[in-house]
């Protein structure tokens, strides 16, 4: 199959308004959860389901645009964190793709490599942009790292990995969860969910 | 529980009537040269400052410094303390706290840190809050963005005041059925997915509802289409643009050969 037939297959009509839903998903379901006052924000989640229906480039793009898109209406800040986001459904769609998510232990290794994957773009941002910190309670832990003399560096890379791990896991397997819930003759339309499904 | 459905703030004055891809060009080459460009603080503060007086020209400058606040004022607090105690480059000490020490070095670093964020924040505000997002949308898809990738920019604006308003319906009515929504941690790790799962269910019926009735309203047609809106645009902004990106080109350019001569 040829690229452009490769393209058009993968951004089909459907899979473009599942996309615009993921953003949403994406940028309102964090509300939800931060009633359980868990350690997790779920801001990948939507991401994390266009990678397992739609493959990774669909995926790529919804992460990029909601990040741009949360740039746009509430907080500048988010943009500057769009490549991460972009890295996420990359990530968990080359999962998807080669077989990591038909399983819920399978959903879980997928969660720790796209912590891994995302953590390679996300350390340099928080370094050179923000000085390491991120204005949350991870600060100490980056703080008592320095303090015990390592570089600043390898202190954020300890925060942003403990900070996504937890979060990662449970969006794979949630993402997980819904798809395999999800009802035949919706997952039929899109081409990629047989990865995840069969 | 509020989710914010946009930063714009309407207006008649001369920046919110300068065209969406000018602003958006700014916002952009401010960011390029306030990282990389050449010099540490003058690269930072020049493109800020012409963003306040951007913002200021619009009428926007309280509501900007609120946003600034809001949005860096912990993070500048906690760069100021772990940078000031345990940068490892502390060498100059300041004060002496017991064990600790503030340092030069590391104060100096997060007043840099602070105030290039500073500027980008007040450079993307300056387009955001004086650009309505569906304009900006327009505007980029009249500049040659494919039609699919604007739809993909502009719907979820539309989509997310009639998710939220949902949200909201979910979680009353599964507390209502007696879901535990606090106690110990194992009973909230529990009380996940029976508030997550429905929302993203019905999120996802929407789905097949909403591409059946773009295909039957001429989505993929491939003939022009027309538009309610007409953005202004002037020869003027047009050269501006190019001459923005022209200089934050040659900026980072200039910063790249700084950094690479030893420059930090």
């Amino acid at each position: 199959m040829s690229l452009k037939e490769q393209l058009k297959k993968d951004f089909s009509t459907i899979t473009l308004t599942l996309m615009a839903v993921a953003i949403v998903l994406n940028i309102v379901l964090g509300q939800v959860v931060s009633l359980l006052k868990l350690p997790i924000f779920l801001d990948s989640i939507g991401t994390v389901l266009v990678a397992l229906l739609a493959g990774p480039w669909a995926a790529a793009l919804t992460g990029l645009l909601t990040n741009l898109i949360w740039g746009l209406i509430s907080d500048p800040v988010a943009a500057a964190f769009a490549p991460v986001a972009l890295i996420i459904g990359l990530a968990a769609g080359l999962c998807a793709k080669y077989g990591l998510f038909k399983k819920w232990w399978q959903a879980i290794i997928s969660g720790v490599i796209i912590t891994l994957a995302l953590s390679i773009i996300a350390i340099p941002i928080r370094v050179y942009m923000f000085g390491g910190v991120t204005g949350s309670g991870a600060d100490f832990i980056t703080a008592y790292l320095l303090a015990t003399g390592r570089d600043l560096f390898s202190a954020v890379i300890v925060t942003v990995i403990g900070d996504n791990l937890i979060d990662k896991v449970v969006t794979a397997l949630l993402a997980w969860g819904i798809v395999k819930g999800l009802p035949k003759r919706f997952t039929a339309r899109f081409p990629r969910a047989s990865a995840v499904t069969e | 529980m509020l989710i914010p459905h946009s930063l714009y703030q309407p207006g008649e004055t001369l920046v919110h009537r300068l065209h969406p891809l000018t602003k958006l060009v700014y916002s952009l080459a401010a960011a390029a040269i306030i990282f990389g460009g050449p010099g540490m603080w003058l690269s930072a503060i020049l493109p800020g400052l012409l963003a306040i007086l951007l913002l200021w020209r619009a009428g926007l400058t309280g509501r900007a410094v609120i946003m600034v606040l809001r949005l860096l004022a912990p993070l500048t607090l906690v760069l100021f303390l772990v940078h000031g105690l345990f940068n490892p480059q502390n060498q100059t000490i300041l004060i002496q706290l017991g064990p600790f020490f503030v340092g030069q070095e590391g104060l100096a670093f997060a007043a840099l840190i602070v105030v290039r964020l500073i500027a980008v924040l007040v450079s993307s505000l300056s387009f955001v809050m004086t650009t309505h997002p569906a304009h900006l949308v327009q505007a980029l898809e009249e500049a040659g963005l494919p039609r699919r990738l604007a739809y993909l920019l502009g719907s979820p604006l539309l989509i997310m005041p009639q998710l939220a308003g949902r949200v909201q319906a979910i979680q009353a009515a599964q507390q209502a059925r007696g879901l535990e929504t606090q106690g110990n941690l194992l009973m909230r790790i529990r009380a996940l997915f029976p508030l997550v799962a429905p929302f993203i269910f019905s999120a996802l019926v929407d789905v097949e509802e909403r591409s059946l009735a773009l295909e039957v309203r001429g989505f993929s047609a491939s003939t022009p289409k027309t538009s309610l809106f007409e953005l202004p645009d002037t020869p003027a902004q047009h050269t501006a643009r190019w001459v923005m990106f022209l200089l934050a080109a040659f900026l980072l350019a200039a910063g790249f050969w700084w950094r690479a001569n030893g420059g930090h």
